[in-house]
């Protein structure tokens, strides 16, 4: 097994994909963190965003961590469904022919480029959110501890979101409509389904996955406790998994 | 003893029978062509052979044991099924570096399988960039990475140029003469006949034959041609004795199911004088559409 993680691992590094994912996660991490801090502390009529010298206005900076865990989402699903794309998952099953081995060994790569995505997220929105601080002179009014706290988070977020879409892109084999499929369901159902039944917010994957990195879910319900938000995730990116070893996995590669 | 089993195996995908109880062997350190026309059932036959699909019934083993259940599948098989199964932007060395990996196959075999495909100095190139030509070699490439006994090749002549496919066939024989199993299926009869020892003919998901080359050219189809001036007369006289003959020319006829031999003497006792007499072999490709009943068309793209 440790052989074909580390198969999986080297595919990852042995293309650009990986890079240009975690590229782009720091990049739009950045530009949101940047538009959030340059906005703190402004007024939308009767709304007044949070300045940055307190810590609701610090804590929106720190936790916008959301666009870089969906891209680790969606890089999970181009981990799986990439071997169809390519039609590289023919010699994939030629060399392994035991295919839960390969998906449980996808899974993991799964973890390690979404921990890696998350992490490279919390950086940059910890980097941005700290330099406004530092810039304006403002206290810091989150603790070092706490900051941690989000970006480690993050970072297990980015792990499990990641291997949630291994078991995604190994439903789906068809890597355009897995990632659409990924960004629509973390920036459109669950708002939607959020924003209507506020007391479900918590228990939705992608958001639960938010709060492990410190964010609040949408219309000001109580996150679930890490531990909870952890499981939750966790164990729908084992549901989804077993569902494809179960179905998709099996099928003919024709 | 045989290094490839196909016993009764059948796979159906909804209504369509794509390969119908189908049975052959290949023994060990032969090369065997495996021929047909479009929509035979070869690639899902040879996808069944390596566990790529799953058969509806029958069995398909290699040294006796399923794909799936090879401990160390691509050290005992190697397979090229796509010329299109890469990584566009990943290099010709790290793809195969990837299947090495997979296999738990030393990594200073990967420069070996380069060198053996001549692709050492596009090793460090994308995949993205290469030819048809080129992506055939690094197919054999990483087939021959475990160093197999037995390997799978479905047609790999496709995007050779006239130069590769010599060189193809000067590999695979040369394997052959190593030992190697070859099952390869391919389109280009003419290059299959002067490569494999042996056919396995498949038409509709049947088996149509399995034959020497030889047997098949020479025993099955054998044709004399004859010129005398008496051609209706001996035309006659050899439809009596069950020879089927037919008149190409006022004076040539062309009979099958009689030697040179006996048409002389039969030709002889009838006081008839021959000119001419020549038995004319038939080549595969004129076997394999008269066994497939195919056009032209569909077989030669």
């Amino acid at each position: 097994m440790t052989r074909l993680i580390r198969t999986e691992l080297f595919k990852l590094t042995s293309t650009r994909s990986y890079a240009g994912m975690v590229a782009a996660a720091g990049g739009i991490t950045a530009l949101v963190t940047i538009l959030t801090a340059s906005r703190a502390g402004s007024h939308h009529g009767h709304m007044v965003v949070p300045p940055l010298y307190t810590f609701n206005g610090l804590h929106d900076v720190l936790t916008r961590t959301g666009p870089a865990l969906i891209l680790a989402m969606v890089f999970g699903a181009v981990i799986a469904s990439g071997e169809f794309r390519f039609g590289t998952a023919t010699g994939t099953y030629l060399a392994t022919p035991k295919r839960t081995r390969v998906l449980a060994a996808k899974s993991v790569a799964g973890l390690v480029s979404g921990a890696t995505i998350g992490g490279i997220g919390a950086a940059v929105a910890t980097t941005v959110g700290l330099a406004f601080v530092h810039a304006h002179g403002y206290p810091t009014m989150i603790s070092g501890i706490s900051m941690t706290r989000y970006a480690l988070g993050c970072v297990l977020a980015g792990a499990l979101l990641g291997a949630a879409g291994v078991a995604v892109g190994s439903l789906i084999r068809s890597q355009l409509v897995a990632s659409v499929s990924l960004f629509a369901f973390g920036f459109v159902v669950e708002e939607i389904i959020g924003g209507l039944y506020n007391g479900a917010a918590p228990y939705l994957p992608f958001t639960a996955a938010t709060t492990l990195a410190g964010a609040h879910p949408v219309g000001g319900v109580a996150a679930l406790p890490f531990a909870a938000a952890t499981a939750l995730v966790a164990a729908v990116a084992v549901a989804i998994a077993v569902l494809a070893s179960r179905t998709t996995v099996r099928q003919d590669i024709t | 003893m045989a290094a490839i089993e196909i016993r009764d195996l059948t796979k159906r995908f909804g209504a369509l029978v794509a390969v119908d109880h189908l049975s052959f062997d290949v023994e060990a350190g032969t090369v065997v062509g495996f021929l047909g026309p479009n929509g035979a059932g070869k690639t899902t036959t040879l996808r069944m052979l390596l566990g790529l699909v799953t058969p509806s019934s029958g069995t398909a083993t290699i040294n006796s044991h399923r794909y799936v259940d090879l401990p160390t599948p691509t050290r005992v098989v190697g397979a090229v099924l796509e010329s299109s199964n890469f990584h566009p932007g990943r290099t010709a060395r790290n793809h195969l570096r990837v299947a090495a990996l997979a296999a738990g196959i030393e990594r200073s075999r990967v420069d070996v399988a380069l060198d053996v495909v001549e692709l050492t100095r596009d090793a460090d190139r994308r995949v993205g960039g290469f030819s048809l030509g080129m992506r055939q070699r690094l197919g054999l490439a990483t087939a021959l990475l475990g160093d197999p006994g037995v390997l799978i090749l479905d047609e790999p002549a496709n995007g050779l140029d006239p130069e590769g496919v010599r060189w193809l066939r000067t590999l695979l024989r040369g394997l052959a003469e190593e030992g190697t199993t070859v099952l390869v299926s391919s389109h280009i009869l003419a290059e299959v006949a002067q490569t494999v020892d042996s056919v396995v003919i498949l038409d509709r998901g049947h088996l149509v034959t399995q034959s020497s080359v030889a047997d098949l050219t020479n025993h099955r189809d054998q044709v004399v041609r004859i010129v005398t001036p008496r051609a209706a007369e001996l035309r006659v006289a050899l439809l009596a004795e069950k020879a089927t003959v037919r008149k190409t020319a006022p004076d040539t006829l062309q009979v099958s199911g009689a030697t040179g031999e006996q048409i002389g003497l039969l030709a002889a006792g009838l006081g008839v004088p021959i000119f001419e007499s020549s038995t004319v072999t038939s080549n595969l490709e004129d076997v394999f559409f008269q066994l497939t009943h195919s056009e032209a068309t569909e077989v030669v793209r």
